[in-house]
């Protein structure tokens, strides 16, 4: 029995997308842990976020002006010194960098197990089994440990919690800890990503056109689709070679290597340095009129249909979707 | 006269020592130069120097180019006796070439071959200022224009003076037909007696400071292979096509010249190359356009060596002087070193300012990707060591391990037969081919390295050292009469390189092999009923170790017809991946050689199959008929895929039931995609 | 100033990836171990550093196969010296159960800054920079993709995605979880190679030994339908609404 402490990682003073993942996993397993929901925010205002985290029993707020920025020092003082405190059976934090840095730090200075990479959680019997993404997400862990424990989440992988939007939380002011005077990290600045550049490799989605799309003017239907369902267009090296997308948007050996969680690939072959660029996808799908395209040996799923009538199907039903 | 003789001593010295000047001062970096042992075999060199030179061996293989030289070449070795004439009579009065006919067969020798200058001058001229073939481009044209006019000049006042002695009454009319035409066009002319005189001197001495101007010109000129080709071609290297030069880490060029580093043959390569961008028409990497120009390398370094002895010099030679990019670009297919009539190395300079760039860790990449998976684990690939053997799974049969039981075939797999799944299905091919002719044969299964051929051409000599001891080692536990590879970069390592380190192997391609199975006897083949193939020979197989013909007999033993491509044989064009280019990025190619090469298969109209005999060729042309979206015209076969077994001598062992279908069962396995 | 650099070796599947009898782990047998991409690039930074200051710089690891070799490569790319710690235990070692040894490691060297790659493709039960930063009571940093010396301190570049990143003044010591080096690995040529291969590498034994992983892990599985596409049927329209659902079942219908 215990409460479940999530930490929800902030932003220029509002909760990153992933906090209602969270709290939809909290709330999912809030029953089996048998206790409540406390959503803990560190270095923002804890009375204006309530609303967004209205999900959580309560919402914890820890100011101090050093901890306005993300210090990783600092934050994972207030951190581990909070879950001492309120000593939560399950501690959620999502596997982001911030994730990353402070959960495996909480774990071994609060003595608890961390699992990490989690994609699916269940607790019975005062025991959390996660199943967990490794080697690159092409295999599953399931691990055991006993409550309490500190698992860190893979954003995508719970749905978001509902709630009422007239539901309102407690909101509950703690000290900052007396450790935080002897911190010696420092925030020193932060730098933006220039306007318009593109990066690949920071995608989440990826729509990938190979020489299938057959020329210039067909890309644009591509992108269309890829705009709707927010994803980056890519393409495979013909794509490229015949000028139809620029060199920064080839995926493969000698373009980009990348590991979205969706990699869409349209009228693409698979020839092994295609594979290589891409293998490590999370899903992938892969539409092709050749049945025997290498593409399908790595893609989860596949589709043998006219690219040509897919794309606009696809676009279709997107927009539909967008409109309800 | 007497004032002639000496006016003409005066220019005569003047001018021999002003051109042995400039001689002196372009040839003397020769002498501080890494040494290199050319002085051997004097026998074999001298006879190659005759081919060359006598014969115009490969002056002849661009005939209309190889014409017009051998016009003005034999015409300047006949007209030397005219020099000898004016020179001799000038400097030495009453000296005549008269008591052994030089006013008979000699002059008309020199009449006619003067006729031959001219029209090779002719041919000359309109192609360069005509034609303009792409291989002159960035040669100095003006330059080759300014040794036009003073050959122009030295043939045509040498005629004039004839023809104007001609019409002074003196001179044998008979033997100098061109002329007396000549001189019977003066008089039509109106030319007077007294005029001719004039003429005749004006035309001597005209001619004199011809021949003179040209002696002094020639130093500066890339008409100095008139001198320094023969001993070039004599100097040439005797070693065997296959070893690339061994050198010391100290002699490493690519810095500073004069540092110990480019040799006195490497200085005289520069020196001799006429500019004539045979190597640049051939080159593949040039083809592709990739920033490499075999002629403007040679060029560039032989500026590079006149401007440091002169102590001008900035910047380094390799990535300085010579672009990186530039050097990376090489295939090492030696189609530059089997196209250049002086017989300059290029590859064993490029091989050596790589090595400079490799030590200063100066690599883009995606080669030091492949080259950190060599060192991490044997292959090129980013694949484990482990892996290396794992196309033997689904085999039906378990090949011997060679490391443990003694063989009579060492099958050497390489790299790309291992790894690659496109190339893995030939591999597979050749083992069942092997096994159904009752071979003894294994492989090293992960004690296989990759045998290093590209490595040590891409300059990673030390890395090359590691993975040639560690396969010399393996091979040393072992105990089998030969060895055998699909690879003939392999080939050319095990059989070539690895002499150095005092190892010595009887080497034999896969295709001579089964060819050696089939003529006796041990593998029947069920020839196919036809269809049109083209055979594209690879450069490290035929090329650099003479192995053009088992391959063909096998594919008209297998059934085949064979359509032979224009570049076949020892004008085979590369496919681009040799020289560790398959480990580049290629950004920056226009086309690639591997396209290029199929379109010239399939201009051939009737050609049905184009088939390789090399890993490296399979995967690049069939990347290449894919990306052309050839597919339905031309198709890709290995030679392992014309070898048909016939049904009775394939798996003894399976039910009999199964025989019939073996050849389409054979088919299924290709994938008809990539 | 000291740095030390924490090398490790991992399973290099090189893309196959079958699951051992047990169930717990890879079957290794057609697998290499290769040294952890994220740790190649800590040393790198690592090399950088010690160029740059004139820092001595030590390679860690613990000794297993393929560690000698490994920080061979580490001597030969210019750093001063290594230490391998012994493994008594004999067995694999989780980051969580290795932490105290390289914190004792450390301890040993003096350290002032401590690089190790930011995770490993097998860390589910956490990584080692953070786990290290709370058992030296330092603070660390992780996703660091560049880190300069500032007379005694650090100012290192962590990365959070999107392109966004924020620059951090640590003061000395500090523990860092490195993403990407400054600059690309620099190629280090056979020759200096082979030059390092006769170098013998000492073991040393430390206190105290590793710990115990608190979490069991249970099995590893294959996810489902990724051996082969599942291939689906229909016309455009009911395919598209297909991978529609997939695409939300999972999550990424967002925007």
């Amino acid at each position: 029995m215990g409460d479940i402490l999530i930490h929800i990682e902030t932003r220029n003073g509002k909760p990153q997308p992933v906090a209602q993942e969270l709290l939809g996993a909290a709330r999912s397993l809030a029953a089996a842990v048998g206790g409540e929901v406390e959503a803990l925010v560190i270095g923002a205002d804890a009375k204006a976020l309530a609303p967004a985290l209205r999900a959580a029993d309560r919402v914890l707020g820890v100011a101090h002006p050093g901890l306005e920025q993300y210090v990783p020092e600092a934050h994972a003082a207030v951190l581990s010194s909070v879950v001492r405190d309120r000593n939560p059976a399950l501690t959620l934090l999502a596997y982001s960098s911030v994730g990353l840095d402070l959960a495996p730090n909480l774990a071994i200075r609060t003595g608890r197990p961390l699992i990490a990479y989690c994609t699916k959680m269940a607790v019975a019997d005062g025991l959390l089994e996660a199943t967990s993404l490794i080697y690159g997400g092409k295999l599953h862990a399931t691990s055991r440990a006993p409550l309490p424990v500190v698992a860190a989440v893979v954003p995508g992988a719970y749905p978001e919690a509902k709630a009422p939007a007239d539901r309102v939380p407690e909101i509950v002011t703690l000290a900052p800890p007396a450790a935080l005077s002897e911190v010696r990290s420092v925030f020193a600045g932060e730098t933006l990503p220039p306007a318009g550049a593109i990066d690949l490799t920071q995608a989440q989605k990826i729509l990938c056109v190979g020489r299938g799309i057959g020329d210039k003017d067909s890309i644009a239907v591509a992108r269309e689709v890829a705009g709707a369902l927010g994803a980056e267009i890519a393409g495979s090296r013909p794509v490229i070679d015949n000028g139809w997308l620029p060199k920064e948007r080839q995926v493969g050996k000698s373009g980009i290597k990348v590991a979205p969680m969706l990699y869409l690939a349209v009228g693409v072959s698979g020839a092994p340095e295609h594979l290589e660029g891409m293998s490590g996808a999370e899903l992938i799908i892969a539409v092709n009129s050749d049945a025997a395209a290498p593409i399908f040996a790595v893609a989860h799923y596949g589709a043998t249909c006219d690219l040509f009538d897919l794309l606009p199907a696809l676009g279709k039903r997107l927009a539909e979707r967008q409109n309800t | 006269m007497l004032a002639n003789t000496v006016i003409l001593w005066v220019l005569f010295l003047g001018a021999v020592g002003l051109s042995g000047w400039r001689f002196r001062r372009l040839l003397r970096p020769l002498c501080g130069a890494a040494p290199v042992r050319r002085f051997d075999r004097p026998g074999e060199r001298i006879r190659g120097v005759l081919r060359a030179v006598g014969l115009h061996e490969r002056l002849l293989k661009v005939p209309y180019s190889g014409l017009l030289h051998a016009l003005i070449f034999s015409g300047f070795v006949i007209l030397l006796s005219a020099i000898v004439q004016a020179f001799g009579s000038g400097l030495f009065p009453g000296f005549t070439l008269r008591p052994i006919g030089g006013d008979t067969w000699i002059a008309l020798l020199q009449d006619v071959f003067a006729v031959a200058i001219v029209v090779g001058l002719a041919m000359a001229a309109w192609q360069r200022y005509v034609r303009k073939p792409a291989r002159f481009r960035g040669s100095n044209v003006f330059d080759a224009s300014v040794i036009y006019v003073l050959i122009l000049t030295v043939v045509v006042s040498m005629l004039l003076e004839a023809a104007c002695r001609i019409r002074t009454g003196g001179g044998m009319t008979a033997w100098r037909p061109v002329s007396d035409s000549i001189a019977a066009l003066l008089g039509v002319a109106g030319l007077s007696r007294s005029g001719a005189q004039i003429g005749t001197q004006i035309m001597y001495w005209t001619h004199i400071c011809g021949v003179l101007g040209f002696l002094i010109y020639i130093p500066g000129s890339k008409h100095r292979h008139m001198f320094l080709a023969a001993p070039n071609i004599y100097f040439r290297s005797l070693a065997p096509k296959g070893m690339l030069p061994r050198r010391a880490p100290e002699q490493v060029f690519g810095g500073a010249v004069a540092g110990g580093g480019l040799t006195w043959k490497d200085m005289l390569d520069g020196f001799a190359c006429t500019e004539c961008g045979r190597c640049q028409a051939v080159c593949p990497a040039h083809a592709a356009g990739l920033p490499l120009s075999p002629k403007l390398l040679i060029t560039g370094l032989r500026d590079h060596v006149i401007a440091s002895s002169r102590h001008e010099v900035e910047r380094p030679l390799a990535d300085g002087a010579i672009a990186a990019a530039t050097l990376w670009a090489c295939t090492t297919c030696r189609a530059c070193m089997e196209a250049c009539p002086v017989h300059i190395e290029h590859i064993p300079k490029i091989v050596d300012m790589r090595r400079y760039l490799v030590e200063q860790g100066k690599l883009e990449p995606m080669l030091q990707e492949a080259l950190s998976s060599l060192q991490r684990a044997g292959n090129s690939m980013g694949k484990p060591e482990r892996m290396r053997a794992r196309w033997t799974k689904d085999l039906p049969f378990k090949i011997k391990d060679a490391r443990a039981d003694p063989v009579d075939i060492l099958w050497f797999v390489g790299d790309f037969a291992s790894y690659d799944p496109r190339v893995q299905r030939i591999t597979r091919k050749v083992a069942k081919l092997l096994e159904a002719a009752g071979v003894d044969f294994g492989i090293l299964y992960d004690a296989e390295q990759n045998s290093g051929n590209d490595v040590r051409r891409v300059g990673e000599e030390g890395l090359f050292d590691m993975l040639a001891r560690h396969n010399i080692d393996v091979l040393a536990a072992c105990s089998f009469r030969r060895i055998m590879t699909t690879d003939p970069h392999s080939l050319n390592a095990l059989g070539q390189e690895y002499r150095m380190f005092g190892a010595e192997y009887e080497v034999l391609h896969y295709s001579a092999l089964l060819l050696e199975l089939i003529e006796s006897g041990r593998l029947r083949i069920h020839p196919r009923s036809g269809g049109i193939a083209t055979y594209h020979d690879p450069c490290y197989l035929g090329r650099y170790n003479g192995g053009f013909d088992a391959p063909r007999r096998l594919i008209e033993r297998a059934g085949y017809r064979l359509h032979e491509m224009g570049r076949c044989r020892e004008n085979s064009f590369c496919c681009g991946a040799g020289g560790g280019r398959i480990w580049s990025d290629d950004s920056g190619v226009t086309e690639r050689p591997s396209e290029n090469r199929i379109r010239e298969a399939l201009a051939l109209g009737d050609v049905r199959y184009f088939v390789v005999a090399c890993p490296k060729d399979n995967v690049m042309y069939t990347a290449a008929v894919q990306s052309l979206g050839v597919e339905n015209r031309i198709e890709v076969r290995d030679l392992a895929d014309l070898v048909e077994p016939a049904p009775a001598t394939l798996e003894p062992h399976r039910a009999p039931s199964r025989s019939p279908a073996s050849p389409l069962a054979e088919r299924s396995e290709r994938s008809p995609s990539v | 100033m000291r740095i030390g650099a924490i090398l490790r070796l991992i399973p290099d599947p090189g893309g196959e990836l079958e699951i051992a009898e047990d169930g717990k782990d890879l079957d290794r047998e057609w697998i290499d171990l290769k040294l952890n991409e994220f740790d190649d690039h800590a040393l790198e930074e690592a090399l950088l550093l010690k160029e740059s200051s004139g820092a001595t710089l030590t390679a860690i690891a613990i000794a297993g196969d393929g560690v000698d070799r490994m920080l061979q490569t580490a001597l030969a790319r210019g750093a001063d010296g290594t230490l391998k710690i012994a493994n008594v235990s004999g067995a694999a070692l989780s980051s969580r159960a290795a932490a105290p040894l390289f914190a004792a490691a450390v301890r040993h060297l003096g350290c002032d800054i401590v690089l190790t790659g930011v995770q490993t493709s097998a860390e589910i039960h956490g990584q080692l920079a953070p786990f290290l930063g709370a058992l030296l009571g330092w603070p660390h940093a992780s996703a660091v993709n560049g880190i300069s010396i500032d007379s005694g301190a650090i100012v290192a570049r962590q990365e959070f995605g999107g392109g966004v990143a924020a620059a951090l003044r640590i003061a000395l010591p500090v523990v860092i979880g490195v993403q990407t080096a400054s600059q690309p690995i620099r190629y280090i040529s056979g020759t200096k190679l082979r030059q390092a291969m006769g170098e013998k590498i000492e073991t040393i034994e430390v206190e105290p030994a590793a710990a115990e992983e608190p979490v069991e892990l249970l099995r590893l599985s294959v996810p489902e339908n990724s051996s082969s596409a599942v291939m689906l049927t229909g016309d455009a329209t009911e395919i598209a609404d297909r991978l529609i659902a997939l695409m939300a079942e999972r999550g990424l219908m967002k925007a």
